[in-house]
């Protein structure tokens, strides 16, 4: 069975191609556009990553990841944060919050799918 | 990815875009007036973070490398380092502005080159965001620093044998935990090139008891052959895991001492460690003797191997770093708790709505046949039946409809824009009040009201609206202002232009029009009708004429496309006090209530809205105003018209005759019809192009029988019973 990958982002069409991107390297995909949205869709079904962004309207990904890790059926799964160059800070705090891994913005497709194939194969 | 998928993501980039853009330029004119609204700098923050973010994964790169800049400065002006100031909002304004074009420009083609003016306005604009930078860009620097620790080992000595990488890892105990599956790396690894051998070493493993199920104990030693890879590219598989594993990468053809010095550091025991090495063939027995001598050497010598330990300067080299963002970041809250709009919307391409909207057109008639049929039956239950299903199929209709309804806030508040710029560029103080934003209307119609709006609030700026300095003398405030509204009106949506200027002057229209050849001298006209002639044609104000000077520059243009919308123009204005124009438009252009009426054999429609009251002819009056055109209604002289003359109906006058009272922009006349024939769901047809330019008629429908009726158009058919009123009374 494919595994399922969660894409946190406010943007739209960033969402479109990494889903796209992970759908056509075998993977599942579900969608949440905050950290508000991502957490009402996570009910305890099998998710083998999260890929989220920081900055976003509602629940930022910092916050998101925080309460993602307090959840039992969540606390082990991998979280790829999105950050920018200029957030070196942020990226502390997300790791300091669970997110061990992260992928610099702006990206290409093939980036993502590295970082995603490092922690989850298909 | 094929290229149709990417095709549609990119669209939707693009219109996230826009909206991300106009999300931008409403902040930043909210800033102006309240420069430390955080949400507001979040908002633009956020709006230039998107883009960049977005724009990279499609390879846009002229829109990443400049919103990077702006980016940058948006996050000082978060941070607090750089104030805002009317200076830097009007740049940021001019940036999104550029944003804008950069965006639309691949829009339009993307496969075009970059373009020279557009490039050189970036440019302009980078200067100017210099000064508010932090005076070094940052680089888009890679996460892991990569520099070769190869140079920091002997330089002496022999170098093994083999042309293998060889990678000790020690995986930390927390990785599990952190979600990490440390096989997944290895996996990553096979992938870029082959592990030859692979040693897993459980010496951490502690006894069965105090072992806990979720900690990580493994290492591992592989021996690696990659063509074309390098240390960093091995580094970055195991960048997430950095600061949970201890990682040792010795390239190829490395000196012994590097062994020597790699034994020396892991935890495992010496001399097992060493022939564990010796068994997966990175090292050969001589090899192993060599390494073990060099370690008593280096132990017993100034202990040089202690200060360049490999494992220290790895460790350094993932934490380095530092702080760029002021902890005033983490204060970033986020204060707006609305349920985001995304989540409660759905897009739709408009023309499956249209089709929609279409089909629910065509149910409304079949129901209509299907009643008519069940009518003719006489069978109760069938009947029933039937009107349920009308019933039903109206709730239907008015839910497609519904559908179509988007608020005019949108295309009022990119008008703040406007008078802001317009009213720096003309030297004037404006402001502008918006009212009844949340009204709504059909999309079709919003979409093309944006451009006569425009050419109105244009002209009560340049020409409405004074000086500052003759609206003192003239005892009003200096700032003027300027009044967006719109509000529901049986059956129409009324959006008006006020201004609070000077006013229109009669006298000089007249005069105007007059020279024009619009109007004869002796005609006489009421102030609406005078002010109507400004949106002649021919009315061109090329030779000023003071105060209402180009106010008739394409203001028949707006008529017309008002026109096209089926909808009208008015204009009241007071001397001296201001202006407003009134834009009557229908709510939709698709389906609509109608009010059946029969004339001889044929069968006309209007809007139910404007239907005020049906009153029956009696044969007194008919006798009464068998030459006249207006009756007594209640102590009011209401016109009619006939409409059985209006469209030359054969036959004999009806038995019984009614009058239909419809109103419209305040006006009222009466429409002389043989038979009532009540309510009626009707779907606008368009009329084929031979039909466009009949007047008093606005359109067709069809009845549940089949047949064609005729919607009127009752604006101009009150128009014509007013002055055949007149002209009877004349």
């Amino acid at each position: 069975m494919a595994k399922t990958i969660m894409v946190v982002d406010d943007s739209a069409s960033l969402r479109q191609v990494v889903s796209i991107a992970l759908r056509g390297a075998g993977y599942d995909v579900l969608e949440g556009c905050d950290g508000r949205d991502a957490l009402s869709k996570l009910t305890g079904q099998k998710v083998h990553l999260v890929i989220s962004d920081v900055n976003m309207p509602n629940m930022d990904g910092i916050t998101f990841v925080k309460n993602l890790k307090q959840l039992p059926a969540y606390k082990f799964t991998p979280v790829i944060m999105l950050t920018t160059e200029s957030q070196e800070g942020k990226k502390q705090e997300g790791q300091a919050a669970g997110a061990k891994a992260w992928v610099v913005k702006p990206f290409q497709p093939a980036q993502m799918l590295a970082a995603v194939a490092k922690l989850v194969m298909p | 990815m094929s290229n149709a998928e990417f095709d549609q993501a990119l669209q939707t980039f693009f219109m996230e875009s826009r909206e991300l853009l106009e999300a931008m330029e409403e902040s930043l004119l909210g800033l102006e007036s309240s420069p430390d609204d955080d949400d507001a700098i979040n908002a633009i923050f956020r709006a230039a973070h998107t883009i960049k973010g977005s724009g990279g994964l499609f390879g846009l790169d002229g829109i990443v490398s400049f919103t990077h800049v702006v980016e940058n400065v948006l996050d000082r002006v978060r941070g607090g380092h750089v104030p805002v100031n009317g200076e830097l909002i009007a740049l940021l304004l001019s940036c999104r502005d550029h944003i804008g074009m950069l965006v639309e420009q691949i829009a339009a083609d993307p496969s075009a080159q970059p373009d020279k003016e557009l490039e050189s306005v970036g440019s302009m604009l980078l200067a100017q965001l210099k000064s508010y930078q932090t005076g070094v860009t940052h680089p888009a620097c890679a996460p892991v620093s990569t520099s070769s620790c190869t140079e920091i080992l002997p330089q002496t000595g022999n170098t093994v044998e083999n042309d293998l990488w060889h990678i000790s890892l020690r995986f930390g105990q927390d990785v599990l935990r952190n979600g990490m599956d440390p096989l997944a790396f290895i996996r990553y690894l096979d992938n870029m090139g082959k592990i030859v051998h692979i040693l897993t070493l459980p010496d951490a493993m502690p006894f069965a008891l105090e072992m806990d199920p979720e900690s990580c104990y493994l290492g591992f030693e592989i021996d690696f052959q990659g063509e074309g890879i390098d240390k960093a590219a091995i580094e970055g598989v195991f960048e997430f895991v950095r600061e949970d594993c201890s990682l040792r990468i010795l390239p190829p053809h490395s000196r012994i001492e590097a062994y020597t010095q790699l034994i020396n550091e892991l935890p495992e025991n010496n001399i097992a460690l060493g022939e564990l090495l010796v068994n997966c063939g990175s090292l050969t027995r001589k090899e192993l003797e060599q390494a073990l001598h060099l370690q008593e050497v280096l132990r017993s010598g100034a202990g040089t191997g202690e200060a360049s330990k490999l494992g220290d300067i790895l460790v350094e080299q993932g934490v380095v770093q530092p702080e760029l963002i002021d902890a005033a970041l983490g204060k970033q809250k986020v204060a707006r708790e609305n349920k985001s709009q995304e989540s409660k919307l759905i897009r739709i391409q408009a023309d499956k709505l249209d089709q929609l909207i279409n089909l629910v057109g065509e149910m409304v008639i079949a129901g209509a046949a299907t009643s008519l049929i069940a009518q003719r039956t006489q069978d109760a239950a069938l009947h029933e039946a039937t009107s349920t299903l009308s019933r039903l199929v109206e709730e239907i209709r008015d839910s497609a409809l519904q559908l179509r309804m988007v608020q005019i806030g949108e295309t009022f508040s990119r008008f703040n824009r406007v008078v802001r710029d317009v009213s720096r560029e003309i030297g004037k103080d404006i402001g502008l009040d918006i009212l009844g934003a949340e009204t709504e209307l059909d999309k079709s119609v919003v979409e093309k009201i944006g451009d006569p709006l425009m050419h109105l609030v244009r002209n009560s700026m340049d020409h409405g609206i004074e000086a500052a300095e003759i609206r003192l003398q003239r005892g009003k405030p200096a700032r003027g202002t300027l009044r967006l509204n719109a509000y529901h009106e049986s059956g129409s949506i009324v959006v008006e232009v006020g201004d609070d200027g000077g006013g229109l002057n009669r006298a000089r229209i007249f005069a105007k029009a007059l020279e024009k050849g619009l109007v004869t001298a002796n005609q006489v006209l009421s102030d609406q009708e005078v002010y109507g002639l400004i949106f002649e044609a021919g009315f061109s104000t090329a030779e000023a004429v003071t105060n209402l000077s180009g106010r008739g520059v394409g203001m028949d243009v707006v008529r017309r496309n008002i026109e096209a919308l089926r909808g009208t123009v008015q204009i009241d204005s007071v001397e001296g006090t201001g202006t407003t124009v009134k834009i009557r438009l229908p709510l939709t252009l698709a389906i609509i209530d109608g009010f059946l009426m029969g004339v001889g054999n044929s069968s006309y429609v209007v809007p139910l809205d404007m239907v005020m009251e049906c009153i029956e002819l009696n044969e007194a009056e008919r006798q009464e105003t068998r030459d006249s055109n207006y009756i007594n209604l209640r102590g009011t002289i209401l016109p009619f018209i006939r409409l059985r003359d209006q469209f030359s109906v054969r036959g004999k006058p009806a038995r019984h005759e009614n009058i239909v009272v419809v109103q419209y922009a305040g006006l009222r006349a009466g429409l002389v019809v043989d038979e009532l024939m009540g309510e009626f769901q009707t779907v606008i047809k368009p009329l084929g192009k031979l039909f466009a330019n009949l007047k008093g008629i606005g359109g067709s429908t069809i009845l549940g029988s089949g047949e064609v009726a005729l919607i009127l158009d009752v604006p101009t058919l009150i128009q014509r019973a007013i002055s055949l009123e007149s002209r009877v009374l004349n």
